[in-house]
This record gives structure tokens, C-alpha cells and sequence, in this order.
């Protein structure tokens, strides 16, 4: 009965309410970004005192943010490859090994994440400078999959502990191959945590501003790192307007798989 | 019992290798170059650890960042719990709408989300302004600089983090355990806490893990929406680290953080433990 | 003209990988970056000098790490002056060549043996005539007087020269027995403000908050709030005892560029550059041949004409005592 939308009477609306409140929690800074990147203002006064497509203008004047923006998706697409795999390996055998020691493994994949990022930064940086790899392209993806692991190995590993071990069992004594049962079995039951992984690597990738600053040379600077100089300089809208074009594309991408979806489904 | 999902050779440790040597080499190795200047910066001794221990401030910063973690952790679960639990059985159609407005919500530039809480929740800002106008307050709130600012901008970070797992979890819950407490006699609030409360608990504990762990290094929003009194721990080592150039004492507060973190980690798994075996 | 010198500057910022002779400059990002590219960097480069990349953010954590390991990649980078001279005395920076640098044109107030300024700038009082309507304030007294001029006030976050000497100055100290810098005294001056003071973290934030009437009244970086009035804003600004303060160019020792790096210092700070680059920022020009070379509508907005009323802030007492008055002054924050 509580897992039934319908039975649930009452509490059918607080749990819709709640929903919708917190839609709208998460949605109020977008929107007052969205208009302030129409706003006149500079300092972000609210309602501005005009409305204007000047800092979009800037936006497009000034090809380094595109750059930037473009860099940034590509590292995170490939931070997000890497960690997927890299965890979901790490959480077969954190999950289903038989080795001993597993929990201290367990407590030695969180410690990037309890590290504040600025001690990882000039660790590596420091090394990166003995290696070549700084401000290299390499270089820039292994300090984000180092941040990025603990997240993916958390979810997948809560994704398989929810997992009936059982199921891929009776795939193998159906005659399939071990590898083929968890590529065929479990990989599909526990899409879910590997969808929630991909997600918060590449987020934390995406949004990662302090290994950044180290990681980056001329040729290499992400979107964050251009965002965080610009905002303590300059606090201008432009930035308000790449995040809006940023939030259009995102909702025209989520628009195009809805319908698309829709037209496979009908 | 023999489990034929488990890896046939060896015990799985192999499996774990790729994340292990990569550790090692780009995280273990270069960190533990750093943290070794922690007792041998400015001269070999534990002057540092002996200057952290004995200062208030420190002892300070160090309660903030785990009470802020620990408030933001609670509102976070208390907030995600119920939206999980709708998103898992709506109609598809809404459940699309909100899951859209999640991940939108997260695709923004964090820095710029942040500041933008910063503008709206300042004393003259829309927030304020609004509750004004309705007429609900004759004074503005204070909402910045103080504990309700970095609530509110780092649960706003962290919903997804505590979302996204508990409603793997929740969905894969069977409704028919569901429907055999209220066969039962169960009522619906017995039904919440003792039946899906606890099935929801793995994603929950993962959930609160991350985001507890996530918030004790964060820093950027608690400094533009906490004010200095909520200073945490990760901003007086970016200090030390970047501004003051002092690695030894950074390193040191960094060794210190981590050894507490993992401390409370085996706790709580000791704690778990007992509690499964009972 | 100036469109084309950004433009250039731009493209010689994007070039996809650093030449072997290219030369690499790093500063603080924004339009004070875009500025020194457009100003210093692309006139180095047209009168034959090498390209000059820019990179950043400025970090001096990098500079040491890169520094130790003997892998320069950053030949002349942008700092806080008392971060300079305090980098200096620990070895991180090549001592400049002032065969190279001409620095009989220099203030020298902003001359070192490993750095010269970049530019300079005054903390100065300023306010937002709409709060307070009755009465102006006029002296860093003021700033502290909340009794009089009540609500927040806003002051620089970070430990650096400025704000310290301003507490005691609001307490009566003569700007002439500044130093040493009586701590204790500063730090209960500014107790008695502490719960109304809201920090600034970046220039940016500042202007913000004096727009928004957030914080109607604090201490600035006086180039924030002429670009605000630029910009039509109503905005007092009250010079008495603005007190200055100066970013410096450095070199990391053991840069491969070292002879380019002193080069391109001298044409920063040369009088053209130095001037171009004031015009386009509203900081204050470090040599000593720009004033003639500017518009004196800028100028005058500019500390430059505010000398009789100045405080400077000695660099070389910071540099000195930099950690420890930091670690103090985050502690005094936390509490």
C-alpha cells in the first residue's frame, strides 16, 4: 500500500506537496539566474533596472568560454568512462569477494573524498611536475577520476548489496558464463546505481574547481576555473548567461529523449 | 556457500586492482610525499600537531565542520527520503518532471548556484523582499552569514547525492512486503517505519555517507553563505596551503581530519555489525 | 584600436600550446588579466618580443611546488606585493635585473630587489548615499561608528595590508607609529564591530554588496568604486587615510625565460603601459612618467592624487610577520 501511488490517501498529497516544494527549491536559483542573465545590472540588482542581450553578446564575444565549456564536457565524459569502470569492478570485489580485509579496502576508497581537495591538488601537482603530466590532458582526467571513484564506488557498491546474488546464479546454472551472467544479468539490475554513478562522476568532474586551477595550463582550462576567476573579479552576468544557455540546452536535450521515447513507445 | 557469481579464482581481489594501483600511484604516494611536511616543516618534530591540539580556534573549526556536516546530512535525508519514495511510485509522467528539475538543478555551475543563493538570501535580497511584501515579516531575516546560509546552500548541492540512491533502492523494494504488513494489521505509519524505513536503509546509509563525507571537505560554499563563524576545517587548510604557503600545518590539519573521518567510519561499522547481529 | 590590441591579446592567449619560445604570464583572470594582456603583453610582443600565453589563476602553492621541483612554467606571474617580498627572502624568486628594468621611473614605494609593482591601489571608505541620507561619513572612525552610521559594513576577508591598519587608525594611532602593528589593540577594535562586519572575498562580491545596499558602508579597493559610479551608481568615497596597497610582478626562480621575463617586466611598468593599463582599470600607475601620458579626468579619480591624505602600508613589516598576523587573523575570525 505504500508503494501504491493510489492507496496511499492522504499521504499521496504530502508526498506530492513535498515534491513540488522541493522543485521549486531547486529550481528559484536557476530562474533567478536565467533572468539575471537579461538583466541590466552588473551588480546583479534584482528586478534590474532594464532588461538587456548584452552579456550574451560578451558571451559569444569572447570564445574562450565555449572553450572552456567544451573542454570541461569532454574531461568529464571521460572521467565519467573511467570511474564508472574502475568502481563497478572495485564493487564486485568489495561486494561479492571473499578476501579478507574488505572493509579497511572500503575505508581506503573513501579517503579522496575525506582529503580536503587542496591537499590532493598540490600532492599531485607536485608529482605531476616530476612526471610531465601537468597541464597535460592525462594528467587532468587522473586527478578528477581520483575524486570522482569514491562516488562511483559508494553507489554501485549500495546498487549490488540490493542484489540477489541468487539471480545471477541461476543464469550461470542455465549455462551461461560467469562473465556473461554479469554482463547480461547483473549489469541490467544494477543499472540504475551505474546511471547514479555516471551522473555524480561526471558532476564532480564537471563542477571541480580546485584541482582544476592546479591541473590547467593555457590550453587546458575548464569551465569552473573560468567561472570562479570571473565571478571574484568581475561578477559579470555573462557568466548567469553561459549557465543559461547551458540549463536551454539541457532542457531541449531532455525535450528531444522525452518525445523520442514517446515515439518508440506509441 | 558456494556462490558460483563470486569470482571463480582467487577471492575478487583482482578485481579491485585497477583502483588500487591507481590510488597508489596518483594518490597514496604523492599525499603521503605532502603529509611527511607535516612533521618535518618548519623543522622535524610534531610542533605542528602540537599547535593544532592546543588551539581553540582549531578545536572550533573542527566541531563546525562535523556539526554542519551532520545538520546538512540530517535535512538532506529528512528532504530526500519522501521525494524517493514519491519519485519511486508517481505516475511516470510526473516523476519525469521532477527527476528533469534534479538534474537540471545539478548541471548549473556550482560557484554560480552558490551565488546566487548568496544574492537571494541577503537582506535586501528576493527572499526577504517577498516574505515582506506577503506581509509575514516586518523585519528582514537574517538567512546569511549564519547556520540557515550554509544549510541551505549545501543540502541544495547535496539532494541529488542522497536522491539518487535511495530511489535505486526504494523502486527495487517489493510492493507485496508492502501489502503483507497491511494484511497484517500494520498501520500506515507502522508500515513506514518498520517495514520500508529499514528496506530503504542501504540506500540511505550510502546516501548520508557521501554527503556527510562531501560536505567535512567542502568549503566554498560555507565561506560565501556561512560567514566566518561557520568557518570548516577545509577552508583554514586552503589558507594555510595556498595563501600562507605553510604545507606543514595544512598537512597537519588535513592528517588530522582524515584519521577522525575514519575513526567515525569504523564506529559506525562496528555499530552496524552489532546491530545486524542482534 | 583598443578592440584590436584585446582581440590580438585574446588570440595570443588561445595559441593551443606554449611555443619553445614563447613566454608564459600569469595573473588573477577577469578583465584586469584581459587588460594586462591588451596593455603590456600584446605591445611586448609587436615590438619583437616573444608571444606571451596568459595563463592562470595566480596560486602560490603552484609557484612553490613548481619552484622545488625545479619545472618552472610560469616565467612572470602577478602577486600581492607583501607575498612578494615574503617569497622572495624564502628563495622562490630569480631577484630582478635592473639593468633590464628601468627603476630610477618607478615609485619607489613599490621597488624591491625581486619585485616591482604591478600596480597600485588605495582601501578607501565608501558608502551608499541612499542609507544614509542626514550625514556623510568622512573618516575610518566613521567606518567603525555604528552607533552613527548603523547597519553592516564590509570589509576584505583575507589576511592582507589594509584592514588591520585601518582599525587602528579608526582607534587613534598616528598614521607615523603604524608599525610595528599593535595586534591586540586592532583585533578589539574591531570586536566592537565584529557582528555587523559581512567579508568580502573578490572586489566583484564587494561592489555587490554596496550596490544592493547589503552593506551600505565599507572599506573598498578604490578602483571598485569608480567603476561602480562609471557605471552611474551613486557612490561616496571618503579619501582621508585611504591606505595603499600593491599587487608586484615576480619571476619563479629557475625559469628557462628569464631574460624575456625582465624584458617583459620593463615594458609593464613602462610609462605607456603603466598609463594604458590605469586607464583601463582605474588602478594606480607605479611609474612615475604615466601621470603626463593620462587623461586628468582619470587621474584625479585615482590614488595618485590623494597622496597628502595617504597611509602607506609597509610592505616590508608584512612580508615579515605575513604568517603570523594570518594565522591570528583567520583564528580571530573563526571565533
Amino acid at each position: 500500500m505504500l508503494l501504491d501511488f493510489n492507496k496511499l490517501g492522504a499521504w499521496k498529497w504530502a508526498l506530492s506537496a513535498i515534491c513540488a516544494v522541493m522543485s521549486l527549491f531547486l529550481l528559484l536559483p536557476i530562474l533567478f539566474i536565467v533572468a539575471l542573465s537579461f538583466g541590466s545590472s552588473r551588480w546583479l540588482i534584482f528586478p534590474p533596472p532594464g532588461w538587456t542581450l548584452k552579456w550574451y553578446e560578451e558571451l559569444f564575444a569572447d570564445p574562450r568560454w565555449i572553450g572552456a565549456a567544451l573542454t570541461s564536457a569532454k574531461i568529464g565524459v571521460i572521467v565519467m568512462v573511467i570511474s564508472v569502470a574502475l568502481g563497478l569492478l572495485a564493487s564486485l570485489a568489495l561486494v561479492r569477494g571473499t578476501f579478507r580485509g574488505r572493509e579497511v579496502l572500503r575505508a581506503f576508497f573513501l579517503t579522496p573524498m575525506v582529503l580536503p581537495v587542496v591537499i590532493v591538488a598540490v600532492a599531485l601537482y607536485a608529482a605531476f611536475l616530476r612526471l610531465g603530466l601537468n597541464g597535460t590532458l592525462v594528467g587532468f582526467v587522473i586527478a578528477h577520476v581520483i575524486v570522482a571513484l569514491p562516488f562511483a564506488i559508494i553507489t554501485i557498491t549500495g546498487a549490488l548489496e540490493t542484489f540477489d546474488p541468487a539471480i545471477e546464479d541461476a543464469a550461470i546454472l542455465c549455462g551461461a558464463s560467469p562473465w556473461e551472467a554479469r554482463l547480461r544479468v547483473t549489469l541490467p539490475g544494477i543499472r540504475h546505481g551505474l546511471f547514479s554513478a555516471a551522473i555524480f562522476s561526471f558532476l564532480i568532474s564537471w563542477d571541480e574547481v580546485v584541482l582544476a586551477i592546479f591541473m590547467a595550463s593555457p590550453s587546458l582550462q575548464t569551465l569552473p576555473v573560468k567561472v570562479w576567476t570571473t565571478l571574484r573579479q568581475d561578477l559579470t552576468p555573462v557568466i548567469a548567461a553561459a549557465s543559461t544557455l547551458l540549463v536551454a540546452l539541457t532542457v531541449l536535450l531532455m525535450i528531444a529523449a522525452a518525445v523520442l521515447r514517446k515515439g518508440k513507445s506509441e | 556457500m558456494f556462490s558460483a557469481a563470486a569470482p571463480r579464482r582467487g577471492s575478487g581481489l583482482g578485481f579491485a586492482m585497477p583502483a588500487i594501483l591507481l590510488l597508489a600511484a596518483f594518490f597514496v604516494i604523492p599525499v603521503v610525499f605532502l603529509l611527511t611536511r607535516s612533521v618535518t616543516e618548519p623543522q622535524l618534530g610534531l610542533q605542528n600537531y602540537a599547535a593544532l591540539v592546543g588551539s581553540s580556534t582549531y578545536a572550533k573549526v573542527f566541531f563546525n565542520t562535523f556539526f554542519v556536516a551532520g545538520v546538512v546530512t540530517l535535512v538532506t535525508v529528512l528532504i530526500a527520503f519522501p521525494v524517493a519514495w514519491a519519485l519511486a511510485i508517481m505516475p511516470a509522467r510526473w516523476s519525469a518532471v521532477v527527476f528533469a528539475i534534479i538534474l537540471l538543478s545539478m548541471w548549473t555551475n556550482l560557484l554560480a548556484r552558490t551565488y546566487a543563493w548568496m544574492v537571494l538570501l541577503q537582506q535586501t535580497g528576493l527572499i526577504n523582499r517577498m516574505l515582506k511584501a506577503i506581509g509575514l515579516i516586518d523585519q528582514p531575516l537574517q538567512l546569511t552569514n549564519n547556520l540557515v546560509g550554509v544549510t541551505i546552500g549545501m543540502v541544495y548541492i547535496m539532494l541529488p547525492f542522497m536522491i539518487l540512491p535511495l530511489l535505486g533502492v526504494i523502486k527495487k523494494i517489493d510492493p507485496a512486503i508492502l501489502q503483507a504488513a497491511a494484511l497484517c494489521g500494520a498501520t500506515k505509519w507502522q508500515a513506514l517505519t518498520r517495514v520500508l524505513v529499514p528496506l530503504a536503509t542501504p540506500g540511505i546509509a550510502s546516501g548520508a555517507l557521501m554527503v556527510f563525507v562531501m560536505s567535512l571537505g567542502y568549503f566554498v560554499t560555507p565561506s560565501l553563505l556561512g560567514g566566518t563563524a561557520n568557518m570548516m576545517l577545509a577552508e583554514l587548510i586552503a589558507q594555510q596551503v595556498q595563501s600562507l604557503v605553510n604545507w606543514g600545518m595544512g598537512g597537519a590539519a588535513a592528517f588530522l581530519l582524515l584519521l577522525v573521518t575514519l575513526g567515525l567510519y569504523a564506529v559506525q561499522l562496528r555499530f552496524l555489525d552489532r546491530k545486524e547481529a542482534a | 584600436m583598443k578592440k584590436t590590441m584585446i582581440a590580438l591579446a585574446l588570440a595570443s592567449g588561445l595559441t593551443s600550446a606554449a611555443h619553445a619560445q614563447d613566454m608564459v604570464f600569469t595573473s588573477w583572470g577577469g578583465t584586469t588579466q584581459d587588460a594586462q594582456a591588451a596593455h603590456w603583453a600584446a605591445p611586448f610582443t609587436e615590438k619583437g618580443g616573444p608571444a606571451v600565453v596568459q595563463d592562470g589563476p595566480t596560486d602560490y602553492g603552484k609557484i612553490k611546488a613548481m619552484v622545488e621541483a625545479g619545472a618552472v612554467t610560469w616565467d612572470v606571474v602577478d602577486v600581492e606585493y607583501d607575498w612578494a617580498l615574503q617569497a622572495g627572502k624564502a628563495g622562490l624568486l630569480e631577484p630582478l635585473d635592473f639593468t633590464v628594468i628601468d627603476k630610477t621611473k618607478l615609485d619607489p614605494r613599490f621597488v624591491s630587489d625581486f619585485a616591482v609593482g604591478s600596480f597600485y591601489y588605495s582601501f578607501v571608505l565608501g558608502w551608499n548615499p541612499a542609507n544614509f541620507p542626514d550625514a556623510s561619513p568622512a573618516t575610518l572612525a566613521d567606518l567603525f561608528d555604528t552607533a552613527k552610521f548603523p547597519g553592516k559594513r564590509t570589509f576584505y576577508k583575507w589576511s592582507a595590508p589594509g584592514v588591520i591598519e585601518a582599525a587602528l587608525l579608526a582607534d587613534g594611532v598616528a598614521p607615523d607609529a603604524l608599525y610595528p602593528l599593535d595586534l591586540d589593540r586592532a583585533f578589539k577594535k574591531l570586536d566592537t564591530i565584529k557582528a555587523d562586519i559581512i567579508w568580502w572575498e573578490g572586489g566583484a562580491q564587494s561592489q555587490q554588496l554596496l550596490a544592493s545596499g547589503e552593506a551600505p558602508i565599507g572599506f573598498f579597493w578604490n578602483g571598485r568604486l569608480s567603476a561602480l559610479q562609471a557605471d552611474g551608481m551613486e557612490v561616496g568615497i571618503s579619501w582621508d587615510q585611504n591606505i595603499t596597497a600593491a599587487d608586484a610582478l615576480v619571476v619563479p626562480k629557475g625559469t628557462k625565460n628569464k631574460e624575456a621575463a625582465m624584458k617583459f617586466i620593463a615594458e609593464a611598468t613602462s610609462a605607456e603601459g603603466q598609463a594604458a593599463f590605469a586607464a583601463a582599470t582605474g588602478y594606480a600607475p607605479v611609474n612615475l612618467g604615466s601621470a603626463d601620458l593620462m587623461d586628468p579626468a582619470i587621474r584625479a579619480t585615482l590614488p595618485d592624487a590623494q597622496t597628502a591624505v595617504q597611509v602607506n602600508a609597509d610592505m616590508a613589516y608584512w612580508a615579515d610577520h605575513r604568517d603570523e598576523i594570518g594565522n591570528r587573523w583567520y583564528a580571530w575570525q573563526a571565533q
